[in-house]
């Protein structure tokens, strides 16, 4: 008798089969962009901090795609990798702008440029 | 319903979150949406079946690294911060970057065929805590190990950084 | 693998030992520690191993680049005097403890087999390097410094694992030799677009780690706003460092794909020796000339990373180790000076702060002018020889345009580098007798024998390259 999780466990294959791997693609490079476009354009230090973790996200995404793809579990060690790098990268990166904060009350990129002079 | 219609909603919803990110002024909502754009793609995992990563993704991104990025901004005094757009030339100058990176990684995909992966080595375990478990302290023990490394360099750097020296301001 | 479990416990016990040790006694127990690591680095010469099944391999050529690396960690430990006498706002211990771990992630971006690895390694040598920019909390310039170095490292680092991620799609492998495999039996007709895609963006974010140009507008800021000691280690073992990563994976893993990256590398190879040289001839601060000079000679570097020849990696280990001892030696003199100068001149760094210095300090100004000459690449310095043997890549490939601009560049160096040794000897300044611990005084005269050796005696250690 066919219990409701054997249906649910042969859908799965069928995402596979009918979403294109290079949706994925796309959808990755789109979010990617994203956040390129937040590091560039933003001036407060924690959105741009923000926009780095979009991309980073983005990689991940495309990573558990190829991973399930291919059935091959290296892509997905790799995501789990790139969390804790993030994890540890976002520890200091916070440090950083407290301490920057404590000195000058103010978190605006375009302002450190001017005070240096 | 088909499952393809639910992969370009949440497709949708995703981009619209991250946008949204990008592109809002106050900062709390910024986090805001990041977080709900990390609900969005470890909805995308569930799709893959790649069901830890899933929990991971939520517990890790949205549970630790979200809540350290509102303790800080919750530190700060944002109301004298809110002007914060940079001159319009510099911003359409990114928006032509992010732009065309966009648009050469399309150019870039759009001729492929990607051959469709077949049935036969179609392993329905790939994303479960059994099989990633295996392969993780396995084959990939010693980067695993060596991430430990980058803990200390972290743990260490943030203290040195973050801690208050006798004379400072506590906010 | 060895010294690399070495210098992670080693760095613990650093940790520990900033308790109960003076700074002066933790300096030379790091050294010594480091040495340990030298010996058990070169304790496996002539063997190679695979480590972890593939992740991690130990050759020759690695042995080398890892004995560089260290011994870039050893100048700078050497130079470092205990980090002065504050006793509230420097903490050597964990300095010296940061420094260890990441010579650790170094010394992974040198030897690694597998795409993970290099992204452990680079990550860790990237953080350390943050906190360190950043170590001096009350001045403004260290803030600026860490913040924007890590906002751009950041930047590249996405870079790097799109293109990785890109990579694994295409090759359906991590390890360096799955990937050389699968592309070695796929025909080029089947292979995904986005390889290429993949192996460029990987290119970028690596490039971003060396300052090449159109990348490198983070490494002037950063280098000026760090503390001296920590741009003399940034400018060194990460240049090396990153230059091992990137000739593993364009020249060893991609070398197949010249054609395809080969023009975008050459035009970024170009702007760099174009901009490095020219910005380089502007400046009034000697810190900042410095942070141009090692913009120009990632370009110089990166010349025979285009030539992939057979004598691309011992090339690019005698340019490391040219370049490494001569800036060693010229931060370190910088430092003192700029140490002695502060309160004294508006801007101790500059070239006006260094007048007169060969009156009272003989020795200095000659260790300074040897390593000006190195960095210039004149005859009898080390540096000479690593330029020669880069420029002999490029003819053995039939490149003449970059060898043109590349010796025009060399023309312009003189300039500015000569600036130095002017100010040094033939300008008149008051400097007194300034004190150098013993430690320094052996440093700063081994890596100046070093120079001029190699540069009479090249063979000396190209035979062993």
């Amino acid at each position: 008798m066919e219990t409701k999780t054997d249906r649910f466990m042969q859908s799965i294959p069928e995402i596979i089969r009918t979403i294109p791997l290079t949706h994925y693609i796309l959808l990755s490079s789109a979010l990617f962009a994203i956040g390129v476009l937040g590091v560039l354009t933003r001036r407060n230090a924690l959105i741009v901090f923000m926009a780095i973790e979009l991309m980073l996200n983005a990689v991940n995404l495309l990573l558990a795609a190829f991973s399930s793809y291919f059935s091959d579990p290296a892509g997905q060690i790799f995501v789990f990798f790139i969390m804790a790098v993030a994890a540890a990268e976002v520890a200091v990166g916070l440090a950083i702008i407290v301490m920057i904060y404590r000195n000058i009350q103010t978190i605006d990129i375009g302002l450190l440029n001017k005070l240096r002079n | 319903m088909e499952v393809s219609n639910y992969w370009y909603f949440l497709s949708g919803l995703t981009l619209l979150s991250a946008l949204m990110v990008v592109l809002s002024k106050n900062p709390i909502h910024s986090v805001l949406y990041l977080v709900f754009t990390f609900f969005c793609i470890s909805g995308h995992y569930v799709l893959l079946n790649a069901q830890f990563l899933m929990a991971v993704n939520i517990i890790v991104y949205a549970g630790a690294i979200m809540v350290l990025f509102l303790f800080v901004i919750m530190m700060f005094d944002l109301k004298k911060n809110i002007p914060d757009s940079k001159t319009n030339l510099t911003k359409l100058a990114g928006t032509v970057v992010a732009g065309s990176v966009l648009v050469i990684l399309v150019a870039a995909f759009r001729t492929i065929q990607y051959p469709t992966p077949d049935e036969s080595t179609f392993n329905p375990n790939n994303g479960m805590v059994e099989n990633l478990g295996k392969v993780l302290y396995s084959e990939y023990l010693l980067p695993f190990e060596l991430v430990t490394v980058l803990f200390f360099v972290a743990m260490v750097g943030s203290v040195m950084l973050g801690k208050r020296e006798v004379g400072d301001r506590n906010f | 693998m060895t010294p690399v479990i070495a210098l992670s416990l080693f760095g613990i016990i650093n940790l520990f030992l900033g308790f109960t040790f003076k700074r002066q006694s933790l300096q030379v127990v790091t050294l010594l520690f480091i040495i340990c690591s030298m010996a058990l680095t070169a304790m496996d010469w002539n063997h190679e191993y695979l480590w972890f099944g593939d992740m991690m391999k130990t050759n020759n050529l690695s042995i080398n680049f890892s004995l560089i690396i260290q011994l870039a960690g050893l100048l700078v430990v050497a130079f470092s005097n205990g980090f002065g006498k504050d006793e509230v706002y420097t903490q050597p211990a964990e300095y010296y403890a940061i420094l260890l771990f990441s010579l650790v992630g170094a010394l992974l971006m040198v030897s690694f087999q597998n795409l993970i690895m290099l992204f452990v390694g680079l990550e860790i040598l990237s953080v350390a390097m943050y906190v360190l920019t950043g170590s001096d909390k009350r001045n403004l310039r260290s803030n600026e410094a860490a913040l924007k170095y890590f906002l751009m490292g950041s930047f590249a680092t996405g870079f790097l694992l799109f293109g990785i991620a890109l990579v694994y799609g295409s090759t359906r492998s991590l390890y360096i030799s799955g990937i050389l495999y699968n592309l070695s039996h796929t025909a080029p007709e089947s292979l995904p677009s986005f390889l290429y895609a993949g192996i460029i963006l990987m290119g970028i974010g690596l490039l971003f780690k060396i300052s090449a140009a159109p990348f490198h507008f983070w490494t002037p800021d950063v280098y000026e706003g760090a503390p001296t000691i920590f741009t003399m280690f940034m400018s060194t073992v990460v240049k090396t460092a990153g230059f091992a990563a990137i000739y593993h994976i364009l020249d060893v893993t991609f070398g197949g794909f010249q054609k395809n990256w080969i023009i975008t590398v050459y035009f970024i190879t170009i702007i760099t020796l174009i901009l490095g040289n020219i910005s380089a001839a502007y400046q009034q601060s000697a810190k900042r000339m410095l942070a141009f000079s090692s913009i120009s000679h990632a370009g110089y570097m990166l010349l025979t990373v285009c030539a992939n020849q057979p004598s691309t990696s011992s090339n690019i280990l005698y340019y490391s180790l040219a370049y490494t001892l001569a800036t060693a030696v010229s931060f370190a003199v910088l430092m003192v000076v700029a140490e002695y100068q502060t309160g004294r001149t508006e801007k101790p760094e500059n070239f006006d702060a260094l007048n007169g210095l060969a009156k009272n300090n003989p020795s200095l100004a000659f260790a300074f002018t040897v390593a000006l000459l190195s960095l210039a690449g004149i005859p009898l310095t080390a540096g000479f020889w690593g330029k020669f043997f880069v420029f002999t890549d490029m003819f053995n490939k039939n490149l003449t345009y970059p060898i043109i601009i590349a010796v025009l560049m060399s023309a312009v160096g003189i300039y500015y580098y000569f600036k130095g040794i002017i100010s040094v000897y033939f300008n008149s300044g008051e400097i007194e007798k300034i004190e150098t611990s013993f430690l320094f005084k052996i440093a700063l005269w081994s890596a100046c024998i070093g120079t001029l050796v190699l540069g009479i005696y090249p063979t000396l250690l190209k035979s062993i390259f």
